[in-house]
């Protein structure tokens, strides 16, 4: 490989890493407030996928311009389904919230089958090819765009955290639900606002993903796995974290390739898992803080 | 008394209605009712739409079979019909394992139809073998199943080793027409799975057989569902190969072959093993999909008169479910389903012994696979040619081999864009 093929396996890593992020924020904000893992992640992600799909083929909608209706549509699903069902076990022991929503995630499963069958369905449009050339590199522009929106939600999320009185109040539940709940805060809606956010998070991730795979009814899977990764490289809680988490984890899959199978690449995700999980629990985040 | 006797019996007998005058049928030997089979199939989970297609392939012949009054068993010289117990795997090899464990024990089935996919084949295929019940499938190709040396495990779908080897004969031919350099720098890449790994010893195979002929220049693994193909594709850039010989599985042909032609890629032949005519891939692929060669166990355009009728037959009966025979499934699920009767017609009995060795000896003609006949190795799979397909830029495809099915000439090498 000369300079120009490990520029461009890097840059290509680094645009990974931001559709890496996207389809992380929502589970590390699920995890930060209710410390339950999303296990209908990848569900939601898949529905969003079709969702986009459908808006797509049923009424010609730009699939950039769909997640101005998949999100939203989400949030309030993602409320109902909290106020709904994952509110009753938020108090009970995690394998309750777990089975609770790996039920969900089969059932969303089921419902895509039924509705759009098993088919392997793809979104094809005038741009999916468009790349720009720089310096003998090739740069995919949908990438590109993914990337700038995964940019773009972090510094909205960070805002929103930071600047708002929900935002607060997330954090705050993020950090201590009881002392929240003691200065007047509405744990039981903010809670609820939150998982809606988690949601939409996870549907505009399968919203965008709809632009570079081919999916059915069982997508998400492997992304789902790699978010994993990502949150505890990250942190758990901080989604600064969770984007560094995820740039980091797209450069050592992609310049791992320069040295070893591109077969082993998944087992570089695990691998991480295991030495974070051993060496540095409070994942890159903590780290910082240590620092 | 013996005179009352004697004019009761008489009056009874003046009295009685009167009876047809006796014929000699034969009394029906004694036997079952039925013959009953049993598959379990992924209805549900990842390859819930190959399951679907083998599911009504199986239904439609086993109709068409009832419909002539079932298979004539000599045994019991009638004809028998014939029941399927159908239960849904859910994609998982463990409950496919217990489905066809409870199939056997439960059930009580004469004989087995296979599942689909290599995955769930490998794992289930232990089950028959251990209590010895005929098993005949065409969803799982991989040499692996069939090298551990089973006796009760047909197929009806030719070795991916097959298909590399069928690729590489043909790449010899375009050689030979000086179409192709000598050698050819191939770039192989391949799912590293059973299939994938099959794929690469046919493909190395005959590159030791044919040094001359062929050098690969990369050699490489890929995770199946992989997320990003850049890293490897850039590998396959540098090596400058001549043809891409790849292993995929649709969703990583799509992604593969979006990121290859983003990346401005051009080799000389491009193939992804079994994949590249699906309407799937042309949906998601557009115009990139033109040129790409297709190496696959049948296909629809195949020009035997008995493939026509069996398309027609399939879409009629499931038009309402919107299914079509443009896949491989139905026509492999079907022609497994009409091998597993005709093993039983040949055996002349239920025995279990008796039917697989009427699937060692199997030798069915006319027959809607590539070769028109099924017939088995000693392992237990067929041997039949593979059809090869390219995607012509007018939507359609052309078959390129065998020699008996040819419909188009090859574009060879594939034109720069």
């Amino acid at each position: 490989l000369i300079a120009t093929d490990i520029l461009t396996i890097t840059i290509n890593a680094i645009l990974v890493g931001g559709l890496y992020a996207t389809m992380s924020y929502g589970l590390a904000l699920i995890y930060g407030v209710m410390k339950i893992i999303n296990l209908a992640h990848a569900g939601l992600m898949m529905l969003g996928a079709y969702v986009t799909f459908w808006l797509f083929r049923a009424f010609g909608l730009n699939p950039l311009l769909a997640p101005l209706v998949v999100v939203p549509l989400f949030f309030l699903g993602g409320m109902a389904l909290q106020g709904s069902l994952v509110r009753r076990v938020m108090k009970a022991p995690p394998i309750s919230s777990l089975l609770l929503l790996f039920g969900v995630w089969l059932i969303l499963q089921n419902v895509a089958y039924l509705i759009w069958t098993g088919d392997t369905r793809s979104i094809l449009t005038p741009y999916t090819y468009a790349s720009v050339q720089v310096g003998g590199i090739s740069i995919s522009v949908i990438r590109s765009i993914v990337f700038l929106v995964a940019v773009l939600s972090l510094f909205l999320l960070q805002q929103f955290l930071t600047r708002t009185y929900v935002g607060k109040a997330i954090r705050a539940i993020a950090q201590d639900s009881e002392a929240t709940k003691l200065v007047g805060v509405n744990v039981g809606r903010i809670s609820m606002i939150a998982f809606g956010l988690g949601v939409a998070l996870a549907s505009l991730a399968g919203s965008l993903m709809s632009l570079l795979y081919a999916f059915n009814p069982d997508f998400g899977r492997t992304h789902l796995l790699k978010s994993f990764c990502i949150i505890v490289l990250g942190g758990l809680e901080s989604f600064v974290g969770v984007a560094m988490g995820a740039l980091l984890l797209a450069l050592a899959e992609a310049w791992s390739v320069m040295v070893m199978k591109p077969a082993l690449q998944d087992l570089i995700s695990f691998v991480v898992l295991v030495v974070v999980l051993v060496v540095m629990p409070g994942g890159l985040a903590g780290l910082v803080r240590r620092q | 008394m013996v005179l009352t006797l004697v004019v009761v019996l008489a009056l009874s007998v003046s009295c009685a209605p009167k009876a047809a005058a006796p014929t000699p049928t034969p009394t029906p030997l004694p036997g079952p009712s039925e013959i009953l089979l049993g598959t379990a199939l992924p209805i549900t989970g990842a390859e819930a739409r190959p399951g679907l297609y083998f599911k009504t392939a199986y239904e439609l012949a086993i109709k068409e079979v009832n419909e002539q009054g079932g298979i004539y068993v000599k045994e019991y010289d009638r004809k028998l019909p014939v029941r399927l117990i159908l239960y849904d795997d859910k994609t998982d090899p463990t409950t496919s394992v217990s489905l066809y464990e409870r199939l056997i024990t439960e059930d009580k089935v004469h004989a087995l139809l296979g599942g689909y996919s290599t995955t769930l084949v490998f794992a289930h295929t232990v089950v028959p073998e251990k209590y010895g019940i005929p098993y005949v499938n065409g969803g799982g190709a991989s040499t692996t199943i069939y090298d551990r040396g089973f006796k009760w495990i047909f197929c009806t779908l030719a070795s991916i080793k097959k298909l590399a080897l069928t690729t590489m004969d043909w790449l010899i031919v375009q050689q030979d027409a000086g179409k192709l350099p000598k050698p050819l720098k191939i770039g192989l890449v391949w799912e590293n799975t059973a299939h994938g790994k099959d794929y690469q010893a046919g493909v190395r195979e005959k590159t030791e057989a044919n040094p001359d002929r062929f050098e690969i220049v990369l050699d490489e693994p890929f995770e199946l569902h992989a997320t990003d193909f850049v890293p490897l594709l850039t590998k396959l850039k540098a090596a400058k190969a001549d043809a891409l010989l790849s292993d995929a599985h649709l969703e990583d042909y799509i992604l593969m072959h979006r990121q290859y032609t983003e990346m401005g890629l051009y080799h000389q032949v491009v193939t992804y093993g079994a994949r590249g005519p699906e309407k799937e891939a042309r949906e998601a692929l557009g115009d990139a999909v033109h040129y790409v060669l297709g190496c696959s166990w049948w296909s629809p355009k195949l020009p035997y008169h008995q493939v026509a009728e069996f398309v027609k037959k399939y879409e009629e009966a499931y038009k309402a479910e919107g299914l079509t025979a443009t896949s491989w499934y139905p026509a492999l699920g079907y022609e497994t389903a009409r091998t597993l009767f005709k093993a039983i017609e040949n055996a002349g009995s239920l025995d279990p012994e008796k039917i697989r060795q009427a699937l060692v000896n199997m030798n069915m003609t006319g027959s809607i696979v590539v070769g028109q006949r099924v017939y088995f190795m000693e392992n237990g799979q067929i041997d039949n040619p593979y059809v090869m397909t390219q995607n012509m830029p007018d939507g359609s495809v052309i078959i390129m081999h065998p020699p008996d099915a040819v419909t188009g000439e090859a574009v060879v090498p594939i034109p720069p864009k």
